[in-house]
């Protein structure tokens, strides 16, 4: 999902910067056994609450996670966070890959017994793109044949390019050969939904009670805000597998607020802590603190629109080169952020484009840095002055912000004053191009490199710098289209060294997750998408001292 | 009284519709809007969204609808959980405000009003220093700070209760945030019935019913508490409405699912209508608590009639 990680942290009162605990805390030895737990319960988190329960509707991370349980698309995702065969069985693609026929499970089944059946899928992606549905991820159906066209309102959703062939068999159309169209299919909003619970209950049909879903979970209780309980779809096809019979999941916004209540017990699979604590929280729960590196990076874009960035690559990558990246990492981030060159974070069977100069000692690097600077025509004398905005977002971020201002003062002289707004004002002036240099970070939609190469695609929706090269286009689209794999990479490692000459944008960091999760807790793998879903997880026997 | 209490309410009404328009426009004019996201939505879906809300309108027929809505009780869809209307987020989040609340004001009486009337009664004793002492750290002392270190002890060192959610109708997820609300509300209340008794023991009919032989203990039960508990009745009222949309950031500490938390991510999220209906809940509320208080003058002192 597109999201400014650090700047998507719920609403964190003062709380976040007095509640430094300081003081010792209890032992938290577990003693964990090698049998299942006779009771299969877990309690999960939720950083923020779902905004909806209705896979059509779900468009943030929290939505999806619970949807991950509650539904299940044409394929889902293994515990590596893999694409594996979901509702759908098998599948096979035309010769020019731009149609897709899906073959069903006999055995999938809807939480009132009902079997899931084509017509299910192709109701639910028509009412993604119909306009009365209000989706704001319709456009997540782009490449299916006349998506954007029937969310438009310039053709009905009926003409959308999917169709059932048979009560187990689905064709999909598309414009062009979508390589990434699997990893597309594993996301809420391209689950089937069920018509007759949607017509009898309206938009109200994903409460507990109304809801009729067909994952590994049912819906049970609801309290916005408070609490989500899911329990064990007995019709789910996979369901002799499940072991965890009731997962809850708790929305707890603060940090410190999920840190303490996991450490009394009360939530045993967090998503977040506040990380001025790692060090402190390693120390006492060992490796219960799980962190690993996620598909997204922070990064700053650069308004192309207007001086002193527009027409001054030098200049940008002078501040892009000056990073103490290392430093930023070691120190300020307290290593929950990996340094980041260029905007790709790592993927397999991806080779990224690292820009030479990273490789360079300090002292050659800050040279060249201050060369950039000076050949983009600027002196001690004549330093750059520039505002970096960016989205309220604690005052971890604060920090930051100002560590990347001192290291641009201190390596090259330039002035970087740093300007705070909120999220929703912030995200107004980045549409109107207002500010000039600002916070820009994203996360992958799926683990592909297209979800980061389209982002500077010229005219793109997130390109807000107006950052265009035709030659980075003209790969971006070919990459996009073509089914060979390794052939694809070759082409986005182009289009990437590309984006690390031009300098539109200046990354800083990849993105990690940071867990806290019991020992007893199995079942469950880090990985890049970091979807962890209920129906591979169980608990084992276990014992507090 | 029944005059005066249905004078009091239509006067509210003006009140109350200044405080639903103002909010409207404001939260109108704040740049961005609820469907904003980092996300760009192309704009034939932008539109397809703002027709579904009826923000594609004119500002002032959107206002009439609304307004329209709240006269046949419907505070409308909340844009930021778009699967839910205002009201019933209204519905599970206020009861829990209201146990939080009330449990912490009860208890902050239970142990406040003792406190200060016998502070008042020792006057100048080691007892009435060290309290009003305590109760001038109970205020000082903000619930953030407050709220972590009961978690810190009672949850997470000693595992007595929990450090936060809420389970409907179980004690035990009271506990904690009743406290740390109620903490600042013991030591108010102890001060001011501290105050209040003192004057009250010096004024000339206690003179007069300790010199008519009354034994002391009476003078204080039927003669000095009734008057001294005026001033705190004034401040009840507000402490009501207070302690009950107060409760933003112990709601934010415990994880709790009120209204309070919805109001502000609400206000973050552009949520037009949930933060309008919660203002005009808050609003209501307030102006009831305040007649409540009036009201209750005439019970306790003879003078005040209505």
């Amino acid at each position: 999902m597109g999201l400014g990680i650090f700047l998507i942290i719920p609403f964190c009162l003062v709380a976040c910067n007095t509640n430094q605990k300081q003081a010792p805390v209890a032992a938290h030895d577990i003693q964990v056994g090698s049998d299942l737990a006779t009771e299969q319960i877990l309690n999960r988190h939720l950083e923020a609450d779902p905004r909806s329960l209705d896979p059509s509707l779900v468009t943030d991370v929290v939505g999806q996670r619970v949807a991950d349980d509650l539904f299940e698309g044409l394929v889902t995702l293994n515990e590596e966070g893999h694409t594996v065969p979901g509702v759908a069985a098998s599948w096979e693609t035309s010769a020019d890959g731009k149609t897709w026929t899906f073959q069903l499970r006999d055995n999938a089944r809807w939480s009132n017994g009902q079997p899931i059946t084509a017509d299910d899928f192709v109701y639910a992606w028509r009412r993604q793109v119909d306009p009365a549905t209000g989706s704001e991820y319709a456009q997540a159906l782009t490449p299916i044949e006349n998506a954007m066209d029937a969310a438009a309102g310039k053709m009905p959703p009926s003409k959308l390019g999917v169709e059932s062939a048979g009560p187990r068999t689905l064709v999909v159309h598309l414009h062009a050969p979508t390589p990434y169209l699997l990893a597309l299919l594993a996301n809420a909003y391209l689950d089937p939904i069920f018509e007759p619970a949607v017509k009898q209950w309206g938009d109200r049909w994903t409460q507990p009670g109304h809801m009729v879903s067909n994952g590994a979970y049912l819906l049970s209780e609801r309290v916005i805000n408070g609490h989500i309980t899911l329990e064990k779809n007995p019709y789910y096809w996979d369901a002799s597998k499940v072991r965890l019979s009731k997962v809850v999941y708790f929305t707890v916004g603060d940090n410190d607020a999920t840190t303490d209540q996991y450490l009394a017990g009360s939530l045993e699979f967090t998503e977040r802590f506040n990380v001025s604590e790692k060090d402190r929280l390693q120390r006492i729960l060992g490796n219960q603190v799980v962190i690993s590196p996620i598909f997204a990076t922070a990064l700053f874009a650069y308004n192309l629109t207007k001086p002193p960035f527009a027409g001054n690559p030098k200049l940008r990558l002078a501040l892009n080169v000056a990073l103490d990246r290392e430093i930023l990492e070691k120190y300020v981030d307290r290593g929950v952020g990996v340094a980041a060159y260029n905007i790709m974070p790592p993927l397999d069977g991806y080779d990224p484009a690292v820009p030479d100069w990273a490789h360079l000692p300090d002292d050659a690097r800050h040279a060249l840095a201050r060369r950039l600077y000076q050949e983009a025509g600027y002196t001690d004398s004549h330093p750059l002055e520039v505002v970096l905005t960016y989205a309220s977002g604690g005052p971890g971020t604060r920090r930051f912000m100002e560590a990347l201002s001192a290291m641009w003062q201190m390596n090259l002289g330039a002035k970087v004053q740093i300007y705070n707004e909120e999220w929703k004002v912030f995200l107004q002036a980045r549409q109107l191009k207002q500010p000039t240099f600002f916070w820009a970070a994203w996360s992958g939609d799926y683990p592909d490199p297209f979800t980061f190469m389209q982002l500077y695609q010229t005219g793109f929706g997130m390109n807000d710098g107006d950052y265009s090269n035709p030659q980075y286009d003209a790969l971006v689209d070919q990459a996009s289209s073509i089914k060979d794999a390794a052939a694809r990479s070759v082409l986005f490692h182009k289009a990437e060294a590309i984006l690390n000459e031009d300098a539109p944008v200046l990354p800083v960091y990849y993105y990690v997750s940071t867990h806290l999760v019991k020992p007893y807790v199995k079942g469950w793998q880090s990985n890049i998408s970091d979807r962890h879903l209920s129906r591979y997880m169980y608990v084992l026997g276990h014992q507090e001292s | 009284m029944l005059r005066y209490s249905i004078s009091r309410l239509l006067g509210a009404i003006p009140t109350i519709l200044i405080i639903i328009t103002l909010s409207f426009l404001l939260l109108h004019a704040a740049p961005g809007g609820p469907f904003d996201s980092q996300k760009k939505i192309p704009p034939e879906i932008k539109q397809n969204i703002e027709r579904k809300y009826h923000l594609d309108e004119p500002l002032y027929k959107q206002y009439f609808r609304y307004l329209g809505g709240i006269l046949a009780g419907d505070f409308g869809p909340s844009y930021q959980y778009r699967d839910t209307t205002v009201n019933e987020i209204i519905r599970t989040g206020f009861p829990i405000d209201i146990v939080i609340g009330g449990v912490a004001l009860f208890g902050a009486l239970l142990i406040g009003l003792p406190i200060g009337i016998m502070a008042a009664l020792r006057r100048d004793t080691l007892w009435d220093h060290s309290s009003m002492g305590f109760s001038m750290i109970g205020i000082s002392i903000p619930v953030f700070v407050i709220a972590p270190i009961l978690i810190l002890v009672f949850a997470v060192n000693i595992h007595w209760l929990p450090a936060g959610g809420w389970q409907k109708g179980s004690l035990k997820y009271v506990i904690l945030p009743a406290s740390a609300l109620a903490a600042p509300y013991i030591a108010y209340v102890a001060r001011l019935m501290r105050g209040s008794m003192v004057e009250v023991l010096n004024s000339q009919f206690i003179l007069m019913a300790r010199a008519k032989g009354v034994p002391r203990r009476l003078v204080i039960l039927r003669h000095a508490l009734k008057p001294a508990l005026m001033p705190l009745v004034s401040f009840l009222g507000p402490a009501i409405a207070g302690v009950i949309t107060g409760s933003i950031v112990i709601e934010t500490i415990f994880g709790l699912p009120g209204i309070g938390r919805a109001f502000v991510d609400g206000a973050l999220n552009r949520d037009y209508t949930l933060v309008l209906g919660v203002t005009i809940l808050y609003g209501v509320l307030i102006v009831v608590c305040n007649l409540l208080a009036d009201l209750s003058y005439s019970v306790l002192d003879p003078r005040v009639r209505y």
